[in-house]
């Protein structure tokens, strides 16, 4: 994709982004994946592995703006949890980019085709979603109510522990958003 | 070298029930002492823990095992304390901790329906209670008035005098699901330890729905707020008191129990009166731990009835979409259920149940079953919202009968201490199985009523445990067949108690905790009655006379 062609995406959604560091996020994308994550091209990357993290994870998780503060929490988890994390991010991203793998079909292709990225995005959704990396004794929680399950319900709820409100509140219809 | 220690009344376990019977006879005038396994928790640091948990769906999880005392923990591992004979699994949870397993439980404090201290006369099956439902009544009242006990007033359990409190306020989704299944069932306010108002210096419930594994505003009342009572009205508590034996003297009296502090140091307590209050897995484990040469088959055992019948309720379940936003997770975790099917004629056939709507939030369940099914991208938000304001769960409560097969034995392997672990062998009978499958049409039911979609039964054949342990300790008139007497009274030892669910008949199909905490006032009573208590309290040196 044509760096004018991102600059015109990321700019039509915010322009107080250091254009540098949405370059170095940009030129990890293709124009398809560019097209799932166009807010996502604007949060400032660091560094490569971090951006080419943030672009995987605003591809799996949906979202175009994420917390970068939970970010690098999640990112340094994985990293410590696995060596490789780096090297297989970049590979499942390159996937993406080249052959414009719906998300919704992901894991059915990395499942069909045995790949050994097959576990990663459940990894990285599991990290977001529930705020917890690795698995049985290895888990370890690195977000509770700022999780993706929380945020992506805060409208009407609280997340367990946290009050729902003065007595009785909850007898109200729930006042969802759609 | 510390002083000896020694009490008119000595009680073993600092859970809700034991310390309950001990404020009781601390305010009549006894000195009580409780002994307690494990260490004192901090609401605060459980809170924490909880919200730092990698497991937040295991509710152990904020409560790990102390070495001195370990409980069972199942998640991410079986640590291999609660050892499992077979046939079918038995993974009772429970605390040892000041406070006991109340830190964490739904605050489900339900009376008995009449007909349940009768079941062998009415259906010939199970056995009979000692006692009957009205002789209960006042004692459930007290129980109610000192846990502070909310509920309706169509649930099956006759009463004499009302609620503490009202209802606690129906969540919406509770308001939804009576409607929608009125007239066909009818769904009414659970009955529970929770505060609808400010009670007893509590606050009223705000909804933060994590009951279980913590209240985290003292709005649901709890074991540790027991022990703080039983303080308040002048017992003592001994943390880290891990008692491993219960000694009795020529005449078959108990004289002392001895416990091991964490270091392994050995200390003798002597009283008067003892109370085992160590729930239905270790008090019948201690009395175990106990045989001697007078008794070679464990203390309070002449019957061979100690930690026989064990009994708990198992629950099968559906899973199920509405076809209306509901949104469970607001308000308390356990608000409404259905209760019509508690007793009835067919209890000669198969176990009376009751039907448990939850109300705990469905995000963390919803979003596990997204990740294994690797939704992701924009789809892994919708798919998340729809599911969880939808999600329904109603599963049964179903009564086991007594089984002597069904029990806690010594294992051979041993803790940190040395202690041996206990062993549970269980099964699950046709009287339950039978009942399961009935209920299977009521689940079916209720979701054609909710317009449900997506069904799904629990897998066929798997129950689970809802940690109500019961039988272990039966109470009964007869010395040959069971292990205390109707008021707790062990029929092999004049002055040792026991207060706990272990010793509950049969389980019925309601948790069980008021129920004991209703026999253990009673066996308080009897210890100690009020107006001898009151009449010695009178008297100048205040000392405890004990029955």
């Amino acid at each position: 994709m044509a760096s004018e062609d991102l600059d015109r995406v990321a700019a039509s959604r915010n322009t107080l982004v250091d254009p540098s560091r949405r370059r170095l996020l940009a030129g990890l994308l293709t124009a398809y994946t560019a097209s799932l994550i166009p807010w996502a091209l604007a949060q400032p990357a660091p560094h490569a592995d971090r951006g080419a993290f943030t672009a995987l994870s605003a591809i799996l998780v949906g979202r175009q703006v994420l917390d970068t503060a939970l970010a690098n929490r999640i990112y340094d988890a994985l990293v410590a949890a696995n060596p490789h994390f780096p090297t297989d991010v970049q590979a499942l991203l390159t996937l993406i980019n080249e052959r414009h793998i719906d998300p919704q079909q992901l894991q059915g292709v990395l499942d069909g085709e045995h790949s050994p990225l097959a576990p990663l995005p459940r990894q990285i959704l599991g990290a977001w979603a529930l705020g917890v990396v690795g698995s049985g004794k290895d888990a370890r929680c690195v977000a509770y109510e700022t999780a993706l399950d929380a945020v992506i319900v805060a409208d009407v709820l609280k997340p367990p522990t946290f009050a729902y409100g003065v007595y009785g509140s909850w007898s109200a219809k729930p006042n969802a958003e759609e | 070298m510390p002083a000896p220690l020694s009490a008119d009344i000595v009680v073993i376990g600092a859970g809700i029930v034991g310390a309950l019977a001990a404020r009781r006879l601390a305010r009549q005038g006894a000195s009580v002492l409780i002994l307690e396994a494990g260490p004192r928790l901090e609401r605060a640091r459980i809170v924490a823990a909880f919200r730092n948990s990698p497991i937040k769906g295991n509710w152990m999880a904020p409560y790990p095992p102390s070495p001195w005392a370990p409980h069972p923990i199942y998640v991410p591992e079986d640590n291999g304390y609660l050892k499992q004979a077979g046939p079918y699994p038995y993974p009772a949870e429970y605390i040892r901790a000041v406070g006991g397993t109340t830190w964490h439980w739904a605050a489900q404090a339900w009376r008995l329906v009449p007909n349940d201290v009768r079941i062998k006369s009415l259906y010939g099956v199970g056995v009979d209670w000692p006692m009957t439902y009205e002789e209960l009544d006042p004692w459930y009242q007290e129980a109610e008035e000192l846990l502070g006990v909310a509920g309706a007033d169509d649930t099956g359990s006759p009463r004499q005098h009302p609620f503490p409190m009202e209802p606690v306020a129906e969540p919406w989704a509770m308001r939804r699901v009576r409607e929608r299944l009125a007239p066909t069932y009818a769904v009414v306010a659970n009955t529970v330890a929770r505060n609808s108002r400010g009670y007893d210096g509590r606050p009223a419930c705000v909804g933060n729905n994590s009951c279980q594994p913590i209240c985290p505003v003292n709005a649901q009342y709890l074991g540790i707020n027991a022990v703080e009572a039983a303080e308040a009205a002048g017992a003592k508590v001994v943390p880290n008191a891990v008692v491993f034996r219960i000694e009795h003297d020529a005449k078959g009296r108990i004289a002392a129990v001895h416990y091991y502090a964490p270091d392994k140091s050995e200390h003798r307590v002597t009283g008067t009166t003892f109370i085992l209050a160590a729930n239905g897995i270790e008090s019948p484990k201690l009395l175990l731990l106990s045989a001697s040469d007078k008794y070679p088959n464990g203390l309070a055992n002449s019957s061979g009835a100690v930690g026989r019948h064990l009994m708990d309720h198992p629950s099968t379940s559906l899973t199920f979409y509405a076809d209306e936003e509901i949104w469970l997770g607001r308000g308390p975790q356990s608000p409404s259920s259905i209760n019509t099917l508690r007793d009835g004629a067919f209890r000669s056939q198969h176990a009376p149940y009751r039907l448990d709507f939850t109300n705990i939030s469905q995000v963390l369940n919803v979003t596990n079953d997204l990740i294994k099914e690797g939704v992701y991208g924009t789809e892994f938000a919708k798919q998340l919202r729809w599911r969880a304001a939808r999600q329904i769960n109603v599963k049964n409560v179903l009564e086991v009968l007594p089984n002597p097969d069904n029990r806690i034995t010594l294992s051979s392997e041993k803790d940190a201490m040395g202690i041996p672990k206990p062993e549970a062998h269980y099964s699950i009978g046709d009287y339950t199985r039978r009942a399961a499958e009935v209920s299977k049409a009521d689940f079916a039911k209720i979701a054609e009523l909710m317009g449900g979609t997506g069904l799904r039964y629990s897998a066929e054949g798997n129950f689970a445990n809802n940690q109500h342990i019961t039988g272990t300790m039966s109470m009964g008139n007869d010395p040959a067949s069971s292990v205390v007497d109707a008021f707790g009274r062990t029929h092999d030892h004049e002055n040792l108690f026991v207060c706990s669910t272990g010793v509950m008949p049969t389980a019925a199909t309601m948790n069980s905790t008021l129920t004991a905490v209703a026999l253990a006032l009673r066996t308080a009573e009897h210890i100690l009655p009020a107006k001898k208590a009151a009449s010695v309290n009178a008297s100048s040196d205040h000392k405890a006379s004990l029955a």
